[in-house]
């Protein structure tokens, strides 16, 4: 391996490694069956008949006097989303449904809409060119009205058709960054190399497309917020833990991040950690890493990785560490409902420790950013906070 | 013949028309030789009989008056007056219409209003018998007899027609038989509007909405683009101020405006129709849905309405409204009160007289409101005091009027508005869906699926594929948009009801003032329902304009019934007087249009007759 060895002694990693074994175990135990339902990665011709025989299935409403309509899964339904350990989040295999109904003033201009999006993949699919979504609205930004009505349409249509929205031809713009031990080749032949500097790399667009991955690192730390990412990068965290990746979605990760996350789970297993603020917000980011969210349970064996453990800062940290009240924060009746919602969700059961956190942030009622550290000292979240709860197993 | 004591009223036995007459009521011709001008006395003796009948059956106010009156008048060659025929004019009821009708004050109070028809009253009274009980369930008859020109008989027919049709659109359980016989040719006409669609207005009255009453058919375009019916919106009601220079009644009560407009015919759909109104008509009614026949009713545009913009701003709709006088009329038509047409304004001709365009109608309630329990004669004085003066108390409560009639005129034009803008757009989504399938079906390069698409419409190549797809996709969808009219679901939902009201629908009495956004069934019943304004806060609402309603219309001390006070009496003298005049000089043209369209069968009678 060409890294390096900038970090600490072996001995450091011996909890970690010991961490990858009982997952690697998991694993083993579990089988690796291939993700059935959801959707997969389709060919250009198998997405070009598939919006092929809607327009046809259209066409024959039409000759029958009958008035066309798509039937849509209900994705943001809970009652068609169920939960397996294993994967997280995901739709159960005969869901509600719904339809957009070409004959009622309510939704004849949804039902256009999709069909002008699915023109629009279908013409991009047929050139071999990508778009991403902030594309597509702005080609008739009027017609579309916001950027949301569109991105609820393109995962319908990926929803509907049973394809990834790569296989659409649709990319999410990536606004995550990466920086340690990793280097890949893009799609188009370009080598990155995310090595620790002062700056970190920008995920790529093209998740499926890179190949080629190589990495030593020993674990992987997802960071929520970009200010405490740069913070670490300021401290040389990823040298100082070397071999490690971070990585940041800058709050709700996009879909690319959560692609790449993926993508080093399965093709190295390395443990990967969250270092989030003690808040709901950061716990619900963090369970979308984890387990995926409402809205893309669709794609969820794509994007979850179980395997996550949160690492900080928890709760029971402020109390342990005695962080003063004056750097905690009051919950407010927003925090207070979401964390409700999120003990209220299936795979809190399974997680005693993740809910027992939440119960003490809810007693407290206190919330705390991961700058509240920074009362110990400037430099405590790299030099003795993190390097402390990854040695010592300080996870959950 | 039956003798019968003074004061009966009774036609006893069991046949639709009693044979035993109670009581003529004769009246002789003035000593000059020619008729007095008098007022139609059917018509006052009807208006009167149904506050009689209201006021007797009002147990809930909401229940509406149902029952049948034959209305016959016989006219032969006079033997006291050259030229004119002796009419003898019948009203009965076909079954009973009273419980408990107390007749000898029936007889006593409308004998009190027959002074102001006639100078001279001849009672006759006959021995006999009659039935003692008096206060079960009786049908009823009265007669009474005129000499006068067949001119005037002409007239009088119309003006009972009149309003007998304006009675029906707000009483719709009530039927007329009218029949005209003179010099032995008979005509007889059924004035019903059983089983037609109508609104409950509340306080017993039902507007009947289908609009061929109000509108003709030739005028309606495509019949599958309009509905059969009109869509009214109640108005917010408003009290009206008496000036205080009209000599009137003391009333224990107000008067209460309530407007209600809708457009005929209703547009399904409506898009090229938006806003180009051709006309307006006005309908006015007094309390307890009595059609309002003013004393100027023959020359309304000297009035208040002679102002088109006194109710309405009609540049906000950029429309120009004058009078209008050529009434084009329908046999079957409920005749407005008052007309206006839309005038190209500006030089635009786009507005100018377009037949096809829809015509604003506007229904005026004056109803009267008071704490205590109101009396038929009151009632008929309040009657009297609009039909003399409505023109002054408009004219003094204009800017409520205008204010309120404005608010629903505008929530009307709204709703079409927003009608028009979900049909632009579902054209605009149809041509996206049609557009988008047509890039596809262009693009592809599978030959099979191309030739199925093309089979499938019986399209011989794209663009004519284009075209149909476009065709079928219009039919379908406007086929559904065309029957979301709220009223189509609220015809199925009324037929299953057990409502003994059959077709009617009632207002509901909550309050709102949301516009109909589209039109589903739920926002016609929003748009339909009352404005909030309890009594209390409409009083609120005018005390600071205007001295409390107790000072504009001072209250008597008791509620106790009363005669009419002689102001009363001379406010409805002046109205018989100032009749004449206007009826005279309204004369050839309006006159013959209206008896050649409605009596069409009579016209031997017009020329000399044979002789008895």
């Amino acid at each position: 391996m060409a890294f390096a060895p900038m970090g600490p002694e072996a001995s450091f990693f011996e909890v970690l490694d010991r961490h990858r074994e009982s997952l690697l175990a998991a694993l083993r135990r579990g089988g690796q069956e291939p993700p059935s339902g959801g959707s997969r990665v389709a060919s250009s011709s198998e997405v070009l008949v598939s919006i092929e025989n809607i327009i046809q299935d259209i066409i024959t409403s039409l000759a029958r006097n009958e008035a066309p309509a798509f039937t849509i899964d209900n994705r943001s339904s809970w009652e068609n989303i169920k939960f397996e350990d294993s994967v997280g989040l995901q739709m159960v295999s005969h869901c509600t449904t719904r339809k957009i109904k070409s004959d009622s003033p309510k939704s004849v201009k949804k039902f256009a809409l999709i069909l002008k999006i699915l023109s629009m993949i279908y013409k991009l699919v047929q050139s071999n060119t990508y778009a991403t979504k902030r594309d597509i609205y702005y080609t008739d930004s009027q017609l579309f009205g916001n950027q949301t009505v569109v991105d609820n349409i393109i995962n319908d249509i990926s929803c509907m058709l049973k394809v990834s929205r790569r296989s659409l031809h649709i990319l999410s713009t990536s606004k995550g960054l990466i920086a340690g031990n990793l280097r890949y080749i893009e799609e188009d032949g370009t080598k990155v190399n995310c090595t620790c500097g002062a700056t970190a790399v920008a995920v790529p667009s093209n998740i499926q497309g890179i190949r080629n991955l190589v990495t030593d690192a020993k674990f992987v730390l997802i960071v929520e917020k970009d200010a405490t990412f740069q913070r670490l990068l300021d401290d040389n965290f990823c040298n100082k833990l070397s071999p490690c990746i971070m990585i940041t979605g800058k709050g709700v990760p996009d879909l690319n991040t959560r692609l790449l996350v993926k993508k080093l789970w399965d093709t190295f297993h390395v443990p990967v950690f969250t270092l989030v603020d003690a808040d709901p917000h950061g716990i619900e980011i963090m369970c979308i890493y984890k387990y995926g969210s409402m809205s893309m349970s669709f794609e969820a064996h794509h994007l979850t990785v179980p395997a996550i453990r949160w690492l900080g800062l928890l709760p029971s940290d402020l109390k342990r560490l005695n962080v003063p009240k004056d750097s905690l924060i009051p919950l407010t009746n927003r925090d207070q409902m979401k964390l409700d919602s999120i003990l209220r969700r299936p795979y809190v059961t399974c997680q005693p420790f993740w809910r027992k956190e939440m119960e003490i942030m809810a007693d407290s009622k206190m919330k705390a950013e991961i700058q509240a550290l920074t009362f110990l000292s400037s430099d405590y979240l790299s030099r003795v906070y993190l390097p402390n709860k990854l040695k010592f197993g300080g996870w959950i | 013949m039956r003798a019968l004591a003074r004061g009966v009223l009774w036609g006893g036995g069991n046949d639709a028309f009693s044979s035993g007459r109670l009581r003529k009521l004769r009246r002789l011709p003035s000593a000059g030789g020619h008729p007095e001008a008098e007022p139609d006395a059917a018509s006052e003796i009807l208006r009167f009989l149904i506050i009689h009948w209201k006021c007797d059956i009002d147990v809930s106010k909401g229940a509406l008056l149902e029952g049948q009156l034959e209305i016959s008048i016989e006219g032969l060659h006079s033997k006291h007056q050259a030229n004119a025929l002796h009419c003898v004019t019948t009203i009965a009821s076909a079954g009973s219409l009273f419980g408990g009708m107390v007749l000898k004050k029936f007889l006593k109070e409308i004998q009190s209003i027959l002074p102001g028809i006639s100078a001279k009253l001849t009672w006759t009274s006959e021995e006999g018998s009659y039935p003692q009980d008096m206060t079960g369930v009786t049908p009823f008859q009265m007669t009474f007899e005129v000499d006068e020109k067949p001119r005037t008989l002409m007239t009088d027919c119309l003006v009972i027609k009149h309003f007998l049709r304006k009675i029906i659109m707000v009483h719709p359980k009530i039927r007329f038989n009218f029949s005209i016989k003179v010099n032995g040719i008979l005509s007889t006409e059924i004035f019903g509007v059983e089983n037609e669609p109508t609104l409950n207005l509340g306080n017993g009255i039902a507007l009947v909405v289908d609009s061929q009453h109000y509108v003709s058919r030739p005028n309606f375009g495509t019949i599958e683009s309009h509905c059969s019916r009109i869509h009214p919106v109640l108005g917010h009601p408003v009290i009206l101020f008496i000036p205080e220079d009209v000599a009137g009644m003391d009333l224990l009560g107000e008067l209460i405006l309530t407007p209600a407009a809708a457009l005929c015919p209703s547009p399904k759909v409506s898009s090229n129709q938006l806003n180009r109104i051709y006309s307006v008509s006005i309908f006015l009614y007094g309390p307890l849905g009595l059609p309002l026949i003013l004393s100027t009713w023959e020359q309304p545009m000297t009035t208040f309405f002679k102002d088109t913009s006194s109710l309405i701003d009609w540049k906000k709709y950029h429309l120009c409204m004058v009078p209008n006088l050529d009434l084009n009329l329908d046999r079957d038509l409920v005749l407005p009160d008052v007309s206006y047409r839309a005038e190209s304004s500006e030089g635009d001709q786009s507005h100018n007289m377009d037949p096809q365009g829809q015509t604003l109608l506007l229904f005026l309630f004056v109803d009267f409101h008071s704490a205590f329990p109101v009396q038929q004669m009151e009632i008929w004085g309040v009657y009297t005091l609009l039909t003399a003066h409505l023109n002054a108390i408009l004219v003094e409560s204009h800017s409520v009027v205008q204010g309120c009639i404005q608010f629903t005129v505008d929530q009307v034009l709204e709703q079409h508005h927003q009608a028009a803008k979900a049909q632009q757009k579902l054209q605009a989504s149809l041509s996206v869906a049609v557009n988008s399938i047509m890039s596809i079906l262009t693009g592809s390069t599978r030959s099979s699926f191309r030739k199925m698409c093309l089979q499938t419409l019986q399209a011989a190549d794209t663009q004519e594929f284009g075209t149909k797809l476009h065709k079928v996709f219009r039919e379908i969808t406007q086929h559904q948009f065309l029957h979301h009219c709220s009223c189509e679901v609220k015809q199925q939902l009324t037929l299953e009801k057990k409502d003994s009201a059959q077709g009617t629908e009632d207002v509901p009495d909550n309050s709102s003032r949301e516009l109909l956004a589209d039109t589903n069934e739920q926002a016609e019943n929003k748009r339909l329902k009352r404005g909030s304004l309890r009594m209390e806060e409409i009083r609120a609402l005018h005390s600071a304009r205007a001295p409390s309603p107790s000072e504009a219309a001072p209250r008597r001390p008791e509620a106790t019934a009363a005669p009419l006070t002689p102001s009363g009496r001379a406010a409805f003298k002046a109205h018989g007087r100032a009749l004449a005049p206007g009826r005279v000089s309204r004369g050839s043209r309006l006159e013959d249009v209206l008896w050649l369209q409605e009596v069409s069968n009579l016209s031997e009678w017009l020329s000399p007759s044979p002789g008895p």
